[in-house]
């Protein structure tokens, strides 16, 4: 008897659906339009601004004068009293602040430079949003810094210059590698987010017209794109990608040993280093969702450059990194509960049930469990706003998490009679006041520089082509870099 | 015969590579070409000789002299100026290799960076030969020949696909 095959009902529907999704003009790379087309987008997209940014605008820049500078003056002209830190807990909001922003500026390197040395296609369109992050956030660690030393006009003091005290800086304090490290992790992103960007200012350069075209011929340096310009420009890239990456690892790695260092409960911990870099990375990818997730809702044209299929790549980095994070504060935790010290018992018994244990639950939920129920769903990653609302718990999460090791592991210490739970002040208006400043320069930076690398997809694009492999038309990457 | 420089545009590399070879064919030679982009074309693809860059060696010295200023704080300078802490060592190796790999990489970093403004003869705000179209996504092929072969020389490429074939003059970018 001869077996019949027949579509179940719905089945052809299903079949026809798959087959528009194995379209590759929904991938970017297979959905090429002539360059000069490109070029308008983006410019178009710096261009076209609506009554609802300048809005945006004005509101951060109030913010930015009243929380930020106001605040800090007014902190700079009273002392640290205005301030709620006291001892015990001597370091508060102003250094969470520093490992959170210094956390958030590592999703740029990490989508530049690790997915270029590995090729991954799919960052070209936002290696410039994410290294953009790593700039502004990095500004915002550095001001938080000076805000938590007070008398910042001593600030000169940790630089090693001869001064009137004869106080040489110590290089064996954790605290001057720190000032090392990020000196050299700012001015290596910086020059990183600004050699691939020369093309592009060229390109805006030839778009356009008054104040801007003097602004865009003074930064594109007179960029032409000759084969020695485009080989220089190369080989340099490929080294920064390269470079960058140690400078990375090792920021944060110091940036744990300011308090893996101190033999405190809770600090002392062998694992810190990779714990924090791992950490930097989860709140840095959610970051960049966050960022992705504006970008192509706010600006014109951006649906083009970023989507679902970048969304959902995105999506699976976090889920990776979530795994390893859990891996690691599992890791860092254990240790810790088995060691039978008593104030470390102490502290985990108030994380357990103290009252800042809402804290504790929310950073293991927002971090761990709701990234590992919900990104293995490929309708959450490929979904904009799923994901974005994923990346603002994980930073939620995250803030928690910085929150628990400084001001929270300092007040449970050897000494329960200083125990005395730390309340900021003036920390919250700063602690506003940086948000909206990267905000700010971000918005900013939006309507002066292309924030899409147009020759890094215009090159993407040259190098993807659809090859027929048997019955199927599969895609094929040619050895453009 | 006086030089003129030309311009020949194309839209795909393939002309363009082929373009290069007829003006080969035709006595032009490498170093009186120049081929301009909106995007990286490996010099392989075009069949244009390796350009030649010095910003590797310039990375490596930038190393070098950073590992040597990382050596000098870490080691030196505590002997200038003798601070004696809690009975530490004055110049330990452990925390020494930090400064060392900061101080390495960003002079590595910055000389790198300097390399490609050295290389390019960046900031150059002269004027220059150049077309708006390249950075629309044309190949423009640029090169010097006699006055009086450039019609031959335009024929030529005009076959091979050129979109505009025109004589520039370096202009304000």
């Amino acid at each position: 008897m001869a077996v019949l095959s027949k579509y179940l009902p719905g089945a052809k529907k299903a079949r026809e659906d798959h087959f528009e999704k194995d379209d590759p003009r929904q991938y970017l790379m297979h959905d090429p339009i002539p360059r000069g087309q490109m070029n308008e987008m983006v410019m178009e997209s710096m261009h076209a601004t609506s009554w609802k940014f300048w809005m945006v605008f004005g509101i951060l820049s109030v913010l930015v004068a009243v929380c930020f500078f106001y605040a800090w003056g007014y902190m700079i002209a009273e002392g640290l009293w205005v301030a709620g830190v006291m001892r015990p807990a001597y370091w508060g909001i102003f250094l969470v602040n520093t490992v959170f922003w210094i956390g958030i500026s590592h999703a740029g390197t990490f989508i530049s430079a690790i997915l270029r040395v590995f090729k991954a296609e799919f960052r070209r369109p936002f290696t410039r949003a994410a290294e953009l992050m790593t700039t502004f956030g990095l500004i915002q660690a550095g001001a938080s810094i000076f805000m938590h030393l007070g008398r910042v006009w001593l600030s000169y003091w940790m630089f090693p210059l001869p001064n009137q005290r004869e106080l040489w800086p110590n290089f064996h304090s954790p605290l001057m590698w720190d000032l090392l490290a990020i000196t050299t992790y700012v001015l290596g992103s910086t020059m990183y987010l600004y050699l691939p960007l020369i093309p592009d200012l060229a390109m805006a350069r030839d778009r356009s017209t008054g104040w801007r075209k003097t602004f865009y011929r003074i930064l594109a340096l007179g960029f032409r794109g000759t084969e020695g310009e485009w080989r220089h420009l190369h080989t340099a890239m490929n080294f920064f990608a390269f470079a960058i990456i140690p400078v990375m690892f090792s920021v944060h790695t110091i940036v744990s040993w300011d308090f893996a260092m101190a033999m405190r409960p809770g600090w002392s911990s062998s694992v810190f280093g990779p714990y924090f870099v791992l950490g930097a990375l989860h709140s840095g990818m959610g970051a960049v969702a966050i960022v992705l997730f504006i970008m192509r809702y706010t600006m014109k044209h951006m649906d083009y450059f970023i989507r679902k299929e970048h969304f959902d790549a995105l999506g699976k980095l976090m889920m990776m990194v979530s795994f390893t994070y859990a891996y690691f504060i599992f890791n860092d935790y254990i240790i810790q509960w088995y060691g039978g010290n008593l104030a470390t018992d102490n502290l985990l018994h108030w994380l357990e049930e103290g009252p800042m244990s809402w804290m504790f639950y929310q950073m293991i939920l927002f971090n761990i469990v709701i990234p590992f129920a919900v990104l293995w769903i490929p309708k959450v990653r490929q979904t904009p706003w799923l994901l974005a609302i994923v990346g603002l718990l994980i930073n939620i999460g995250m803030y928690w998490e910085r929150y628990i090791i400084i001001p929270v592991m300092l007040t449970i210490n050897n000494m329960p009679f200083t125990w005395k739970l730390y309340e900021p002040r003036i920390e919250i208006y700063l602690t506003i006041g940086t948000f909206a400043l990267f905000l700010l320069f971000y918005m900013a930076a939006s309507r002066l520089i292309p924030l899409i690398p147009v020759w890094e997809v215009q090159e993407g694009q040259m190098a993807h082509t659809m090859r027929k492999i048997g019955k199927a038309n599969v895609s094929t990457i040619s050895d453009f870099e | 015969m006086a030089d003129i420089t030309l311009l020949a545009l194309f839209e795909d590399i393939d002309p363009a590579a082929d373009a290069i070879e007829k003006l080969r064919h035709m006595g032009v030679t490498d170093d009186r070409i120049n081929v301009l982009s909106g995007a990286p074309i490996p010099y392989k693809m075009l069949g244009r000789p390796h350009p030649h860059t010095n910003v590797s060696k310039l990375s490596l010295g930038g190393a070098i002299a950073g590992a040597l200023f990382g050596l000098f704080l870490n080691f030196g300078t505590p002997n200038m100026y003798y601070v004696p802490v809690g009975g530490q060592y004055i110049t330990p190796i452990p925390p020494g290799l930090i400064v060392l790999f900061e101080m390495t990489m960003l002079f590595a970093l910055l000389a790198t960076f300097l390399g490609v403004f050295l290389d390019s003869y960046f900031p150059n705000y002269r004027p220059m030969e150049y077309t708006p179209e390249i950075s629309d996504g044309k190949i423009g092929i640029f090169f010097k020949c006699a006055e009086n072969e450039q019609t031959k020389i335009a024929d030529a490429l005009g076959v091979l696909g050129a979109e505009t074939i025109k004589s520039v003059e370096a202009q304000q970018l």
